[in-house]
C-alpha cells in the first residue's frame, strides 16, 4: 500500500511534466503558412473544403521549399488537423476540429453520427484527399497523405465527402489555378507525387516510401464501416526500415493526362483562416471543460492517497497490537 | 437503525464485486489520466478503510505493483517500437537498421512526447481496470462468493473462485514466506539464493493448499453428480455455455463503443435470455440449502448504487462531452476534464463512509475464520 501508489504516481508525474514543457499548438497556426494562394512556384496551396459540414472554404500557403509529404504540406500550412486513434496521423480524421466531437454528421444509416476519431472514419463521412499541379484539374490520391510529396508550385486539397461514392466524391470547389497564372495550360505532371527523398536518417518533413504505412493511411476509399483495415501494428507504423531496401510504391494508372482546371470565377467564397477561432478555445468551450477541474482531481487524488496510507498505518498498528 | 447499519460486519461479497466492476467499466470509458488517476485512488482509499485482516485482504499492494507494472511496460514498449507520431521529439535514439521483410516495424529512433503521453494513457486505463478488480479481491470474501452464488452455477463457480483466489493466496504465501525468512535471519544470501529459497516454499505451498482445497471441498460434497439423465446434463451445459459466450459477446460490444451495434444489444438480451434458461432447467437438478445465508441489507444496497452511478455517470458524459474522456493528443497541453465526469467518479468513494467496517477478526465471525483455517 505504500509505495506502490508513490511510485506510479512519480511515473505519471514525470511524464505529465514533459509534456507540460513542450510547446503547444494552436489552432489555424498564423505563425506557419500565409492565407491565401501561394504567389510564386515555391511551395504548394493547401485548400480545405467543409462542403456540406458549412463553414467558409480555406486556401492557405506553405511555403515550405524542399520537399515533403502531404501531411507536411497540411501541417506547413497552418491547419490544425487530428488523426484517428487508431492510426495515428496517417488517417486526418479532423481537420480544424471539423467534424467534431459533438457534432451530428447524417451519414446513411446513422443520422446522429459522431466522429470520436477512436477507429477509421465511416466511407459515407471522411476527409477526402486530393492533390493537382497548377492548371490542372483535381484528382483524389491513391496514397495516403504521409507517402506522397506535394507539387511544388501545385495544390492540395481536403474535401469532406458525405455520403458519396468513389465516383461522386466531391472534390474542392477551388480551382487549382494560382492568381495571375489562369489561362496557362496545365502545367506539369500531376502524377502521384512519388516519394522523393531516400534518407532514412531525416525524421521530419522527408518522405519515406513504406509499404507498411500505405495500409494504414487515407486511400481512395477507407475500409466500409471502418472494421476492415488491415492490421498493422498500431502506432509503430511510422517508417524506419532502409528505404533503399524497399521497392517504391507503384504509382497506379491514372486516367491519360490531367484534366485542365476548370474556371477559377466558379470558386466558391474562401478565406485564409485569418479569423478563425483558436481550436483548443473552441474545444475547451464544446465539452464544457473546466480549468478548475484538473487541480480539483489532482487534488483530490492526493487527499485520497495520503487518506489512505495514514489508515493503512493505523489499521496495522492496531492489528499487530 | 444507525447502530445497526454501523454495526462491524462484512458485507455480502457481491456488493463489493458489482461496486468495483462499476468503477472497471467507468474505467475503460476513457483515457483522460485525471479521471483515471481518480478513480486509481478512490479504490485505493475504499480498500484502505474498509479490508479486513484476511490474507486476500493484504494482497492488494501487490495489484498496484502490477499496475505500476502495466503503465512502464506500455511506456516502455512506445520508447523501443518507434514513437515518432507528433511533433514533439524528446529524444532521438539511435535506430537499429531491420531487414526488409520486418518493414512497419521500428526499433528505436526519435520518440516524441505524444506516443510516450499515448502509451501513459492506455496504459493507466488498463492499470485503473487491474486495481479495480485487485479492490473486489481485497474487499470481498472469495469463499463467501462461493456460498452465494446461484445454486445453477455450482461447477462453473467453484473454478472461477478458485481461479480468483490463486493470485491473493500466491501474494499472501509470499509475504508468508519472505517473513520466515526474515525471523530465520536468512536475508543476508545472494540474490539468486534467496529467489530460490522463496519460489520453493511458495509452488510448494501453492501444491499442498490446492490438495487441502479439494479434500475441503470433497468432504463439503462438491462435485456431487446427482442423478441426471446424461441427454439433459448436456442440453443444460450447452444452454449455459452458449449464454455465457452471448453474454460475454454482448457486454464487450455494449462496453467497447466501436464494433457494430449489432453485437451489442441484440446478443446480450440473447445471451441472458439463453443463460437464465439454461440456469432455470440447472437449478431444477440441484438440492442444495444454505448455511447462514449473507443477507443483502441497506448497506450493501449503497455500495452497489456507488459503483454504479459511477459507470453511469462516465457513460452518460460520453454521449454528451465525449471530448474529454479521450484526450486528444495532437495538440500538446494539459488534459482538459469537466465537473460532471469527475463528480462522477467520486461517488465510488462513499462506501468508505456508508458502509460498516468489517468484522474484527477472531471477534464474531467465528465460521470465517475456520474456513480461512480451512
Amino acid at each position: 500500500m505504500t509505495a506502490g501508489p508513490r511510485r506510479a504516481l512519480g511515473v505519471v508525474a514525470a511524464v505529465l511534466v514533459v509534456a507540460a514543457t513542450a510547446p503547444h499548438a494552436h489552432a489555424v497556426d498564423q505563425s506557419r503558412g500565409r492565407p491565401g494562394f501561394c504567389t510564386s512556384d515555391t511551395g504548394v496551396t493547401v485548400v480545405v473544403d467543409f462542403q456540406q459540414l458549412g463553414g467558409t472554404t480555406l486556401v492557405r500557403c506553405n511555403p515550405q521549399a524542399t520537399s515533403g509529404t502531404g501531411l507536411d504540406a497540411l501541417k506547413g500550412a497552418g491547419f490544425q488537423l487530428a488523426g484517428t486513434q487508431r492510426w495515428g496521423e496517417g488517417f486526418v480524421c479532423r481537420i480544424e476540429n471539423r467534424p467534431s466531437a459533438v457534432e451530428e454528421i447524417p451519414i446513411e444509416g446513422d443520422t446522429d453520427y459522431r466522429e470520436s476519431c477512436v477507429d477509421t472514419p465511416p466511407a459515407s463521412g471522411y476527409w477526402s484527399y486530393w492533390h493537382a499541379a497548377n492548371g490542372c484539374a483535381w484528382e483524389y490520391s491513391q496514397w495516403g497523405l504521409k507517402n506522397r510529396a506535394f507539387i511544388q508550385g501545385g495544390f492540395e486539397g481536403w474535401s469532406f465527402s458525405l455520403n458519396a461514392t468513389a465516383d461522386t466524391n466531391p472534390a474542392p470547389r477551388i480551382a487549382a489555378v494560382r492568381p495571375g497564372t489562369e489561362g496557362q495550360p496545365c502545367g506539369g505532371s500531376s502524377d502521384e507525387g512519388r516519394p522523393s527523398s531516400t534518407n532514412p536518417n531525416e525524421q521530419q518533413g522527408d518522405v519515406r516510401p513504406n509499404p507498411a504505412e500505405q495500409n494504414s493511411a487515407q486511400r481512395q476509399q477507407p475500409p466500409p464501416g471502418g472494421t476492415a483495415a488491415p492490421d498493422t501494428p498500431g502506432p509503430a507504423t511510422a517508417s524506419g526500415a532502409d528505404p533503399a531496401a524497399l521497392p517504391p510504391p507503384k504509382p497506379r494508372p491514372s486516367a491519360g493526362t490531367p484534366a485542365p482546371a476548370p474556371d477559377p470565377d466558379h470558386n466558391v467564397a474562401f478565406a485564409g483562416g485569418e479569423n478563425a477561432p483558436d481550436v483548443n478555445e473552441v474545444l475547451r468551450q464544446q465539452s464544457g471543460a473546466s480549468r478548475y477541474a484538473p487541480w480539483a482531481a489532482a487534488g483530490l487524488v492526493v487527499l485520497l492517497v495520503v487518506a489512505a496510507l495514514l489508515t493503512a498505518r493505523r489499521r496495522g498498528r492496531a492489528r499487530d497490537s | 437503525m444507525r447502530a445497526t447499519y454501523f454495526l462491524p460486519r462484512d458485507l455480502h461479497p457481491a456488493a463489493w464485486w458489482l461496486w468495483a466492476l462499476g468503477l472497471a467499466v467507468a474505467a475503460s470509458r476513457t483515457t483522460n489520466p485525471w479521471l483515471l488517476l481518480t478513480i486509481i485512488a478512490v479504490a485505493g482509499y475504499v480498500v484502505a478503510a474498509r479490508r479486513g485482516a484476511a490474507p486476500w485482504a493484504l494482497a492488494f499492494r501487490m495489484y498496484l505493483y502490477l499496475a505500476g507494472c502495466i503503465v512502464c511496460l506500455r511506456v516502455f514498449f512506445r520508447l523501443v517500437f518507434g514513437g515518432a507520431e507528433g511533433t514533439t521529439i524528446l529524444l532521438r535514439l539511435p535506430e537499429i537498421p531491420l531487414p526488409a521483410w520486418a518493414a512497419g516495424i521500428r526499433l528505436f529512433g526519435a520518440v516524441s512526447a505524444e506516443s510516450l503521453l499515448g502509451g501513459l494513457y492506455d496504459g493507466l486505463r488498463l492499470a485503473a481496470v487491474v486495481v479495480c478488480l485487485g479492490a473486489a479481491n481485497a474487499l470481498a470474501n472469495p469463499k463467501r462468493l462461493l456460498k452465494a452464488m446461484p445454486p445453477a452455477l455450482y461447477e462453473m463457480g467453484t473454478a472461477v473462485v478458485v481461479a480468483l483466489s490463486v493470485f491473493p493466496q500466491l501474494a499472501e504465501s509470499v509475504l508468508r514466506v519472505r517473513r520466515a525468512r526474515k525471523l530465520r535471519g536468512g536475508a543476508n544470501h545472494r540474490r539468486l539464493r534467496a529467489l530460490h529459497a522463496i519460489v520453493i516454499p511458495v509452488l510448494e505451498d501453492a501444491l499442498d493448499r490446492s490438495l487441502r482445497l479439494a479434500a475441503s471441498m470433497d468432504s463439503r460434497g462438491y462435485g456431487r453428480a446427482a442423478l441426471v439423465r446424461p441427454r439433459q446434463r448436456v442440453a443444460t451445459g450447452v444452454l449455459m455455455v452458449l449464454g455465457l459466450i452471448g453474454v460475454c459477446v454482448g457486454g464487450y460490444a455494449t462496453l467497447d463503443g466501436s464494433t457494430p451495434r449489432l453485437l451489442a444489444g441484440p446478443v446480450l438480451v440473447l445471451g441472458v435470455v439463453v443463460g437464465l434458461l439454461g440456469f432455470h432447467l440447472a437449478g431444477r437438478r440441484v438440492q442444495r440449502t444454505r448455511y447462514r445465508p449473507d443477507r443483502w441489507r441497506p448497506p450493501e444496497v449503497v455500495v452497489v448504487l456507488s459503483g454504479v452511478g459511477v459507470a453511469v455517470t462516465l457513460f452518460a458524459t460520453s454521449t454528451v462531452d465525449p471530448t474529454n474522456l479521450n484526450p486528444s493528443l495532437l495538440t500538446l497541453s494539459w488534459p482538459a476534464l469537466s465537473w460532471p465526469p469527475l463528480v462522477g467518479v467520486l461517488l465510488g468513494v462513499l462506501p468508505a463512509w456508508l458502509s460498516p467496517p468489517p468484522a474484527p477478526p477472531h471477534a464474531g465471525a467465528g465460521h470465517d475464520a475456520e474456513e480461512v483455517s480451512a
